[in-house]
Protein backbone atom coordinates (compact mmCIF):
# COMPACT_ATOMS: atom_id res chain seq x y z
CA UNK A 1 0.00 0.00 0.00
CA UNK A 2 1.81 3.50 -1.35
CA UNK A 3 1.45 5.66 1.62
CA UNK A 4 -1.00 8.53 1.14
CA UNK A 5 0.67 10.80 3.72
CA UNK A 6 3.36 11.40 1.65
CA UNK A 7 1.26 14.09 0.19
CA UNK A 8 1.15 16.94 1.98
CA UNK A 9 -2.19 16.75 3.83
CA UNK A 10 -2.17 20.95 5.04
CA UNK A 11 -2.32 21.01 1.33
CA UNK A 12 -5.12 18.97 0.72
CA UNK A 13 -7.06 20.61 3.14
CA UNK A 14 -5.92 24.17 1.39
CA UNK A 15 -8.11 22.65 -1.60
CA UNK A 16 -10.82 20.82 0.15
CA UNK A 17 -11.71 23.41 3.24
CA UNK A 18 -13.34 25.29 -0.20
CA UNK A 19 -15.58 22.60 -0.97
CA UNK A 20 -18.44 23.61 2.65
CA UNK A 21 -18.39 27.26 1.49
CA UNK A 22 -18.45 27.51 -2.38
CA UNK A 23 -20.65 24.13 -2.81
CA UNK A 24 -22.89 25.62 -0.20
CA UNK A 25 -23.09 29.25 -2.68
CA UNK A 26 -23.55 26.93 -5.66
CA UNK A 27 -26.35 24.32 -3.90
CA UNK A 28 -28.15 27.51 -2.52
CA UNK A 29 -28.02 29.53 -5.83
CA UNK A 30 -29.36 25.98 -7.53
CA UNK A 31 -32.39 25.75 -5.06
CA UNK A 32 -33.42 29.20 -5.49
CA UNK A 33 -33.09 29.34 -8.83
CA UNK A 34 -35.48 25.67 -8.76
CA UNK A 35 -37.58 27.63 -6.28
CA UNK A 36 -38.14 30.87 -8.30
CA UNK A 37 -38.75 29.07 -11.64
CA UNK A 38 -40.42 26.09 -10.27
CA UNK A 39 -38.64 23.41 -11.56
CA UNK A 40 -38.53 20.20 -10.21
CA UNK A 41 -35.99 18.92 -12.06
CA UNK A 42 -33.48 21.71 -10.84
CA UNK A 43 -34.57 20.92 -7.03
CA UNK A 44 -33.43 17.50 -7.10
CA UNK A 45 -30.16 18.79 -8.94
CA UNK A 46 -30.00 21.02 -5.96
CA UNK A 47 -29.83 18.12 -3.37
CA UNK A 48 -27.88 15.74 -5.22
CA UNK A 49 -25.03 18.79 -5.18
CA UNK A 50 -25.78 19.04 -1.39
CA UNK A 51 -25.44 15.59 -0.81
CA UNK A 52 -22.12 16.04 -2.53
CA UNK A 53 -20.65 18.48 -0.70
CA UNK A 54 -21.76 16.75 2.48
CA UNK A 55 -20.02 13.63 1.87
CA UNK A 56 -16.78 16.00 0.78
CA UNK A 57 -17.18 18.31 4.20
CA UNK A 58 -15.63 14.92 5.93
CA UNK A 59 -12.19 14.71 3.90
CA UNK A 60 -12.33 18.57 4.36
CA UNK A 61 -12.56 18.32 8.13
CA UNK A 62 -9.73 15.70 8.34
CA UNK A 63 -7.18 17.05 6.59
CA UNK A 64 -7.70 20.09 8.45
CA UNK A 65 -6.69 18.11 11.64
CA UNK A 66 -3.49 16.91 10.20
CA UNK A 67 -3.07 20.35 8.83
CA UNK A 68 -3.23 21.70 12.47
CA UNK A 69 -0.46 19.38 13.85
CA UNK A 70 1.96 19.96 10.66
CA UNK A 71 1.55 23.45 12.02
CA UNK A 72 1.22 23.78 15.71
CA UNK A 73 4.28 24.93 17.27
CA UNK A 74 5.55 27.03 14.10
CA UNK A 75 6.22 30.95 14.79
CA UNK A 76 3.33 33.08 14.03
CA UNK A 77 1.00 30.16 14.56
CA UNK A 78 -1.31 30.58 17.49
CA UNK A 79 -2.53 27.33 18.89
CA UNK A 80 -5.98 29.13 20.09
CA UNK A 81 -6.81 30.51 16.54
CA UNK A 82 -6.23 27.24 15.04
CA UNK A 83 -8.29 25.27 17.91
CA UNK A 84 -10.98 27.81 17.43
CA UNK A 85 -11.23 27.64 13.70
CA UNK A 86 -10.97 23.52 14.40
CA UNK A 87 -14.20 23.85 16.83
CA UNK A 88 -16.41 26.15 14.58
CA UNK A 89 -15.44 23.77 11.90
CA UNK A 90 -16.72 20.64 13.51
CA UNK A 91 -20.00 22.50 14.24
CA UNK A 92 -20.42 23.28 10.75
CA UNK A 93 -19.50 19.69 9.67
CA UNK A 94 -22.56 18.62 12.12
CA UNK A 95 -24.67 20.91 10.60
CA UNK A 96 -23.83 20.21 6.81
CA UNK A 97 -24.28 16.51 7.13
CA UNK A 98 -27.28 16.83 8.80
CA UNK A 99 -28.44 19.31 5.55
CA UNK A 100 -27.14 16.43 3.69
CA UNK A 101 -29.00 13.84 5.54
CA UNK A 102 -32.27 15.88 4.56
CA UNK A 103 -31.54 16.48 1.34
CA UNK A 104 -30.71 12.53 1.24
CA UNK A 105 -34.11 11.49 2.29
CA UNK A 106 -35.64 14.01 -0.15
CA UNK A 107 -34.29 12.72 -3.18
CA UNK A 108 -35.22 9.26 -1.97
CA UNK A 109 -38.76 10.44 -1.26
CA UNK A 110 -38.76 11.91 -4.76
CA UNK A 111 -38.18 8.84 -6.41
CA UNK A 112 -41.02 7.31 -4.75
CA UNK A 113 -43.29 10.24 -5.45
CA UNK A 114 -42.03 11.41 -8.52
CA UNK A 115 -41.11 14.89 -7.22
CA UNK A 116 -39.21 16.31 -4.39
CA UNK A 117 -41.55 17.18 -1.07
CA UNK A 118 -41.74 20.73 -0.37
CA UNK A 119 -41.33 20.16 3.34
CA UNK A 120 -37.71 18.03 2.87
CA UNK A 121 -36.56 20.75 0.05
CA UNK A 122 -37.36 23.63 2.26
CA UNK A 123 -35.81 22.10 5.55
CA UNK A 124 -32.42 20.86 3.86
CA UNK A 125 -32.08 24.47 2.28
CA UNK A 126 -33.04 26.34 5.59
CA UNK A 127 -30.20 23.68 6.89
CA UNK A 128 -28.01 24.55 3.95
CA UNK A 129 -28.04 28.05 4.86
CA UNK A 130 -27.19 27.44 8.80
CA UNK A 131 -24.11 25.21 7.89
CA UNK A 132 -22.94 27.82 5.53
CA UNK A 133 -23.19 31.02 8.03
CA UNK A 134 -21.17 28.83 10.33
CA UNK A 135 -18.41 26.94 7.85
CA UNK A 136 -18.16 31.32 6.52
CA UNK A 137 -17.15 31.95 9.87
CA UNK A 138 -14.81 28.67 10.49
CA UNK A 139 -13.55 29.67 6.96
CA UNK A 140 -12.96 33.69 8.15
CA UNK A 141 -11.37 32.31 11.57
CA UNK A 142 -9.03 29.95 9.17
CA UNK A 143 -7.86 32.66 7.61
CA UNK A 144 -6.85 33.94 10.95
CA UNK A 145 -4.43 31.38 11.57
CA UNK A 146 -1.83 32.63 8.89
CA UNK A 147 -3.11 36.11 8.25
CA UNK A 148 -3.51 37.93 11.57
CA UNK A 149 -3.01 41.26 9.42
CA UNK A 150 -6.39 40.72 8.07
CA UNK A 151 -7.63 41.27 11.82
CA UNK A 152 -7.68 38.22 13.47
CA UNK A 153 -7.68 38.71 17.17
CA UNK A 154 -5.10 37.77 19.48
CA UNK A 155 -6.99 35.20 22.24
CA UNK A 156 -6.54 33.42 24.89
CA UNK A 157 -9.09 30.44 25.33
CA UNK A 158 -8.69 27.75 27.82
CA UNK A 159 -8.35 24.56 25.48
CA UNK A 160 -10.98 22.74 27.65
CA UNK A 161 -13.34 24.59 26.76
CA UNK A 162 -13.35 23.28 22.89
CA UNK A 163 -16.26 21.27 21.93
CA UNK A 164 -13.37 19.34 20.29
CA UNK A 165 -11.55 18.98 23.52
CA UNK A 166 -14.85 17.92 25.30
CA UNK A 167 -15.84 14.93 23.10
CA UNK A 168 -12.03 13.32 23.39
CA UNK A 169 -12.23 13.77 26.99
CA UNK A 170 -15.45 11.79 26.89
CA UNK A 171 -14.17 9.07 24.33
CA UNK A 172 -10.68 8.76 25.85
CA UNK A 173 -11.91 8.75 29.82
CA UNK A 174 -15.39 6.94 29.97
CA UNK A 175 -14.86 3.26 29.97
CA UNK A 176 -17.76 2.72 27.97
CA UNK A 177 -18.10 5.81 25.42
CA UNK A 178 -15.52 3.68 23.20
CA UNK A 179 -16.51 0.48 23.32
CA UNK A 180 -20.36 1.52 22.91
CA UNK A 181 -19.11 3.26 19.40
CA UNK A 182 -17.16 0.45 18.21
CA UNK A 183 -20.27 -1.54 18.97
CA UNK A 184 -22.58 0.59 17.17
CA UNK A 185 -20.02 1.20 14.07
CA UNK A 186 -19.87 -2.73 13.93
CA UNK A 187 -23.80 -3.03 13.70
CA UNK A 188 -23.88 0.18 11.26
CA UNK A 189 -21.56 -1.54 9.24
CA UNK A 190 -23.29 -4.85 9.12
CA UNK A 191 -27.14 -2.82 8.37
CA UNK A 192 -25.33 -0.76 5.45
CA UNK A 193 -23.61 -3.79 4.09
CA UNK A 194 -26.49 -6.31 4.37
CA UNK A 195 -29.18 -3.73 2.28
CA UNK A 196 -26.59 -2.89 -0.72
CA UNK A 197 -25.67 -6.69 -0.90
CA UNK A 198 -29.61 -6.96 -1.89
CA UNK A 199 -29.59 -3.95 -4.13
CA UNK A 200 -26.38 -4.49 -5.84
CA UNK A 201 -27.07 -8.64 -5.97
CA UNK A 202 -30.55 -6.89 -7.68
CA UNK A 203 -28.44 -4.82 -10.03
CA UNK A 204 -26.30 -7.49 -11.23
CA UNK A 205 -29.17 -10.08 -12.27
CA UNK A 206 -30.16 -12.25 -8.63
CA UNK A 207 -33.97 -11.14 -7.95
CA UNK A 208 -34.38 -10.67 -11.64
CA UNK A 209 -38.29 -10.55 -11.52
CA UNK A 210 -38.31 -8.18 -8.41
CA UNK A 211 -39.14 -4.43 -9.54
CA UNK A 212 -36.14 -2.37 -8.52
CA UNK A 213 -39.01 -0.06 -7.52
CA UNK A 214 -40.00 -2.24 -4.44
CA UNK A 215 -36.20 -2.40 -3.51
CA UNK A 216 -36.38 1.46 -2.72
CA UNK A 217 -37.99 0.70 0.55
CA UNK A 218 -34.82 -0.86 1.83
CA UNK A 219 -32.64 2.41 1.09
CA UNK A 220 -33.04 3.84 4.31
CA UNK A 221 -32.23 1.41 6.56
CA UNK A 222 -29.09 1.23 4.17
CA UNK A 223 -28.79 5.04 4.92
CA UNK A 224 -29.66 4.32 8.97
CA UNK A 225 -26.27 2.25 8.83
CA UNK A 226 -24.53 4.30 7.03
CA UNK A 227 -25.02 7.38 9.52
CA UNK A 228 -24.60 5.34 12.25
CA UNK A 229 -21.12 4.73 11.16
CA UNK A 230 -20.36 8.84 10.80
CA UNK A 231 -21.25 9.49 13.77
CA UNK A 232 -19.38 6.67 15.57
CA UNK A 233 -16.54 7.09 13.54
CA UNK A 234 -16.61 10.61 14.04
CA UNK A 235 -16.30 10.11 17.83
CA UNK A 236 -13.26 8.30 17.46
CA UNK A 237 -11.44 10.73 15.21
CA UNK A 238 -12.38 13.77 16.95
CA UNK A 239 -11.78 11.22 20.05
CA UNK A 240 -8.20 10.24 19.25
CA UNK A 241 -7.13 12.33 16.28
CA UNK A 242 -3.36 11.21 16.12
CA UNK A 243 -3.96 7.73 15.79
CA UNK A 244 -5.62 8.38 12.29
CA UNK A 245 -4.16 11.70 11.05
CA UNK A 246 -0.70 10.10 9.77
CA UNK A 247 -2.11 6.76 8.94
CA UNK A 248 -1.83 5.87 5.72
CA UNK A 249 -5.16 2.76 6.10
CA UNK A 250 -7.08 6.12 7.38
CA UNK A 251 -6.79 8.20 4.23
CA UNK A 252 -7.35 4.65 1.93
CA UNK A 253 -10.33 3.97 3.89
CA UNK A 254 -11.66 7.62 3.37
CA UNK A 255 -11.03 7.94 0.05
CA UNK A 256 -12.94 3.65 -0.31
CA UNK A 257 -15.66 5.77 1.32
CA UNK A 258 -15.89 8.69 -0.44
CA UNK A 259 -16.33 6.38 -3.78
CA UNK A 260 -19.23 3.93 -1.67
CA UNK A 261 -20.87 7.13 -0.66
CA UNK A 262 -20.84 8.43 -3.93
CA UNK A 263 -22.52 5.43 -5.32
CA UNK A 264 -25.06 5.78 -2.59
CA UNK A 265 -26.38 9.05 -4.23
CA UNK A 266 -25.66 6.67 -7.65
CA UNK A 267 -28.29 4.43 -6.48
CA UNK A 268 -30.49 7.29 -5.13
CA UNK A 269 -30.75 8.74 -8.24
CA UNK A 270 -30.84 5.67 -10.93
CA UNK A 271 -33.92 7.29 -12.97
CA UNK A 272 -35.04 4.57 -14.80
CA UNK A 273 -34.44 1.27 -12.54
CA UNK A 274 -36.87 2.66 -10.12
CA UNK A 275 -39.43 3.81 -12.42
CA UNK A 276 -39.40 -0.19 -12.89
CA UNK A 277 -42.30 -0.94 -11.64
CA UNK A 278 -42.94 -4.61 -13.04
CA UNK A 279 -39.29 -6.00 -12.70
CA UNK A 280 -39.16 -5.47 -16.73
CA UNK A 281 -35.91 -3.45 -16.04
CA UNK A 282 -31.87 -5.04 -16.57
CA UNK A 283 -28.81 -3.45 -15.17
CA UNK A 284 -27.11 -1.73 -18.54
CA UNK A 285 -23.11 -2.02 -18.15
CA UNK A 286 -22.25 0.97 -16.54
CA UNK A 287 -24.41 -0.15 -13.75
CA UNK A 288 -23.31 -3.47 -13.14
CA UNK A 289 -19.71 -1.65 -13.22
CA UNK A 290 -20.97 0.85 -9.96
CA UNK A 291 -22.71 -2.16 -8.59
CA UNK A 292 -19.16 -3.82 -8.37
CA UNK A 293 -17.18 -0.75 -7.81
CA UNK A 294 -19.97 -0.14 -4.91
CA UNK A 295 -19.57 -3.85 -3.63
CA UNK A 296 -15.48 -3.36 -3.80
CA UNK A 297 -15.46 0.26 -2.09
CA UNK A 298 -17.30 -1.04 0.92
CA UNK A 299 -15.25 -4.38 1.33
CA UNK A 300 -11.86 -2.03 1.34
CA UNK A 301 -13.42 0.08 3.82
CA UNK A 302 -13.97 -2.25 6.09
CA UNK A 303 -10.56 -3.92 4.85
CA UNK A 304 -9.01 -0.19 5.92
CA UNK A 305 -10.56 0.21 8.98
CA UNK A 306 -9.85 -3.03 10.38
CA UNK A 307 -6.30 -2.82 9.19
CA UNK A 308 -5.69 0.73 10.83
CA UNK A 309 -3.57 -1.56 13.82
CA UNK A 310 -1.82 -3.29 11.27
CA UNK A 311 -0.40 -1.72 8.52
CA UNK A 312 -1.35 1.79 10.16
CA UNK A 313 0.04 2.25 14.08
CA UNK A 314 -3.63 2.98 15.56
CA UNK A 315 -4.52 1.14 19.10
CA UNK B 1 -6.77 -27.29 30.14
CA UNK B 2 -4.61 -30.20 28.51
CA UNK B 3 -6.48 -29.59 25.18
CA UNK B 4 -6.52 -26.22 25.24
CA UNK B 5 -2.60 -26.00 25.78
CA UNK B 6 -1.85 -28.38 22.84
CA UNK B 7 -4.50 -26.18 20.64
CA UNK B 8 -2.23 -23.30 21.55
CA UNK B 9 0.94 -24.67 20.80
CA UNK B 10 0.05 -26.17 17.55
CA UNK B 11 2.29 -24.79 14.68
CA UNK B 12 -0.74 -23.01 13.12
CA UNK B 13 -1.69 -21.26 15.94
CA UNK B 14 1.36 -20.01 16.84
CA UNK B 15 2.02 -18.95 13.40
CA UNK B 16 -1.64 -16.58 13.19
CA UNK B 17 -0.77 -15.47 16.75
CA UNK B 18 2.77 -14.45 16.21
CA UNK B 19 3.75 -14.44 12.55
CA UNK B 20 3.92 -10.40 12.01
CA UNK B 21 2.89 -11.54 8.50
CA UNK B 22 -0.07 -9.18 7.16
CA UNK B 23 -1.69 -12.58 6.52
CA UNK B 24 -1.86 -13.51 9.81
CA UNK B 25 -3.83 -12.89 12.22
CA UNK B 26 -4.47 -9.63 10.50
CA UNK B 27 -5.96 -10.89 7.97
CA UNK B 28 -8.17 -13.38 9.61
CA UNK B 29 -9.63 -10.86 11.75
CA UNK B 30 -10.44 -8.74 8.79
CA UNK B 31 -11.96 -11.80 7.18
CA UNK B 32 -13.82 -12.57 10.73
CA UNK B 33 -15.19 -8.55 9.89
CA UNK B 34 -16.20 -9.25 6.66
CA UNK B 35 -17.92 -12.44 6.97
CA UNK B 36 -19.53 -11.18 9.67
CA UNK B 37 -20.93 -7.95 7.61
CA UNK B 38 -22.18 -10.24 5.12
CA UNK B 39 -23.60 -12.90 7.40
CA UNK B 40 -25.79 -10.22 9.75
CA UNK B 41 -26.38 -7.85 6.91
CA UNK B 42 -27.93 -10.62 4.56
CA UNK B 43 -30.12 -12.45 7.61
CA UNK B 44 -31.27 -8.83 8.57
CA UNK B 45 -32.81 -7.49 5.51
CA UNK B 46 -34.64 -10.88 5.42
CA UNK B 47 -35.54 -9.73 8.65
CA UNK B 48 -36.64 -6.36 7.75
CA UNK B 49 -39.03 -7.88 4.60
CA UNK B 50 -40.43 -10.48 6.86
CA UNK B 51 -41.44 -7.36 9.23
CA UNK B 52 -42.58 -5.42 6.09
CA UNK B 53 -40.26 -3.11 4.43
CA UNK B 54 -40.88 -4.08 0.83
CA UNK B 55 -43.97 -5.65 1.43
CA UNK B 56 -44.44 -6.07 -2.21
CA UNK B 57 -41.50 -8.38 -2.84
CA UNK B 58 -42.10 -11.75 -2.95
CA UNK B 59 -40.79 -13.56 -0.24
CA UNK B 60 -39.28 -16.58 -2.85
CA UNK B 61 -36.97 -13.60 -4.17
CA UNK B 62 -34.87 -13.69 -1.05
CA UNK B 63 -33.69 -17.50 -1.35
CA UNK B 64 -30.13 -15.85 -2.74
CA UNK B 65 -30.27 -14.78 1.53
CA UNK B 66 -29.60 -18.49 2.46
CA UNK B 67 -26.58 -19.27 -0.15
CA UNK B 68 -25.22 -16.02 1.17
CA UNK B 69 -25.23 -16.69 4.85
CA UNK B 70 -24.26 -20.31 4.60
CA UNK B 71 -20.55 -19.13 2.90
CA UNK B 72 -20.55 -16.54 5.30
CA UNK B 73 -20.95 -18.65 8.15
CA UNK B 74 -18.50 -21.02 6.06
CA UNK B 75 -15.87 -18.22 6.15
CA UNK B 76 -16.39 -17.32 9.71
CA UNK B 77 -16.12 -20.55 11.17
CA UNK B 78 -12.78 -21.12 9.52
CA UNK B 79 -11.72 -17.75 10.86
CA UNK B 80 -13.18 -18.17 14.03
CA UNK B 81 -11.56 -21.53 15.12
CA UNK B 82 -8.45 -20.19 13.66
CA UNK B 83 -8.70 -16.98 16.24
CA UNK B 84 -9.99 -19.45 19.09
CA UNK B 85 -6.44 -21.89 18.98
CA UNK B 86 -3.99 -18.90 18.64
CA UNK B 87 -4.99 -17.98 21.71
CA UNK B 88 -6.79 -21.28 22.78
CA UNK B 89 -5.84 -20.71 26.77
CA UNK B 90 -7.61 -17.42 26.86
CA UNK B 91 -10.72 -17.59 24.77
CA UNK B 92 -11.15 -21.37 26.34
CA UNK B 93 -11.29 -20.23 29.95
CA UNK B 94 -13.39 -16.82 29.44
CA UNK B 95 -16.80 -16.52 30.05
CA UNK B 96 -17.60 -13.46 27.72
CA UNK B 97 -16.67 -15.71 25.40
CA UNK B 98 -19.17 -18.42 26.13
CA UNK B 99 -21.46 -15.81 25.73
CA UNK B 100 -20.30 -14.73 22.56
CA UNK B 101 -20.23 -17.85 21.04
CA UNK B 102 -24.09 -19.29 22.57
CA UNK B 103 -25.35 -15.58 21.17
CA UNK B 104 -24.18 -16.79 17.99
CA UNK B 105 -25.35 -20.11 18.01
CA UNK B 106 -29.18 -19.17 18.67
CA UNK B 107 -28.62 -16.29 16.00
CA UNK B 108 -27.71 -18.79 13.51
CA UNK B 109 -30.42 -21.22 15.28
CA UNK B 110 -33.61 -18.59 14.19
CA UNK B 111 -32.41 -18.66 10.64
CA UNK B 112 -32.97 -22.71 9.72
CA UNK B 113 -36.96 -22.04 10.73
CA UNK B 114 -37.11 -18.86 8.91
CA UNK B 115 -35.17 -20.66 5.75
CA UNK B 116 -38.08 -23.14 6.02
CA UNK B 117 -40.55 -20.48 6.19
CA UNK B 118 -39.17 -19.03 3.08
CA UNK B 119 -38.47 -21.61 0.85
CA UNK B 120 -41.58 -23.14 1.82
CA UNK B 121 -43.49 -20.27 0.59
CA UNK B 122 -45.80 -19.90 -2.98
CA UNK B 123 -43.80 -17.89 -5.51
CA UNK B 124 -45.98 -15.32 -4.88
CA UNK B 125 -46.32 -15.10 -1.44
CA UNK B 126 -46.13 -11.42 0.24
CA UNK B 127 -47.90 -12.30 3.31
CA UNK B 128 -45.85 -13.52 6.52
CA UNK B 129 -47.05 -15.25 9.41
CA UNK B 130 -47.14 -13.95 12.69
CA UNK B 131 -44.68 -16.79 13.57
CA UNK B 132 -42.49 -15.31 10.87
CA UNK B 133 -42.39 -11.96 12.25
CA UNK B 134 -41.81 -13.00 15.92
CA UNK B 135 -38.46 -14.99 14.30
CA UNK B 136 -37.33 -12.05 12.64
CA UNK B 137 -37.68 -9.91 15.67
CA UNK B 138 -35.85 -12.63 17.50
CA UNK B 139 -33.22 -12.94 14.95
CA UNK B 140 -32.39 -8.79 14.85
CA UNK B 141 -32.21 -9.02 18.20
CA UNK B 142 -29.89 -12.21 18.58
CA UNK B 143 -27.36 -10.78 15.54
CA UNK B 144 -27.44 -7.46 17.60
CA UNK B 145 -26.34 -9.01 21.00
CA UNK B 146 -24.05 -11.17 19.13
CA UNK B 147 -22.11 -8.93 17.56
CA UNK B 148 -22.28 -6.20 21.01
CA UNK B 149 -20.84 -9.55 23.18
CA UNK B 150 -18.35 -10.28 20.28
CA UNK B 151 -16.92 -7.01 19.82
CA UNK B 152 -16.61 -6.67 24.11
CA UNK B 153 -14.43 -9.99 23.79
CA UNK B 154 -11.99 -6.62 22.99
CA UNK B 155 -12.34 -5.14 26.23
CA UNK B 156 -13.40 -7.76 28.51
CA UNK B 157 -11.06 -11.00 28.28
CA UNK B 158 -8.43 -9.85 25.48
CA UNK B 159 -7.99 -5.96 27.09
Amino acid sequence: MPSITSFNLAHVHLLLNHVPTIGSVVALGLMIVAFIRRDEGLKLVGLEVLFAIALLTLPAYMTGVAAFTKLRGEPGISETAIRLHQDVALYGFTWMEFAGFIAWVALWNARRHGRASRGLVVTSTALLIVSFAVMARAANLGGDIRHPELGGTALTIDSAEFLASKISNVMVNSPWAWPASETVHFLGLSLSFGVLLAINLRILGVMKRVPFAELHRLLPWGMLGFGLNLITGMLFFVGQPKQYIDSAPFYWKIVFLMIAGANFLYLTVFRKAWADTRGAWTASGTDKAMAFVSMFAWLATLYCGRMLPFIGHSF
Amino acid sequence: MGLLNWLESLALSVWVHESPSIWAQPTVLTLHTMGMGVLVGASWVLDLRLLGIGRNIPLSAFRWVFRTVAFSLVVNLVTGVLLFMARATLWGTAFPFLIKILLVVASAATLLPIRNYVLQSDPEQRDVSGRARMLAMISIATWTAAITAGRLLAYTVAG
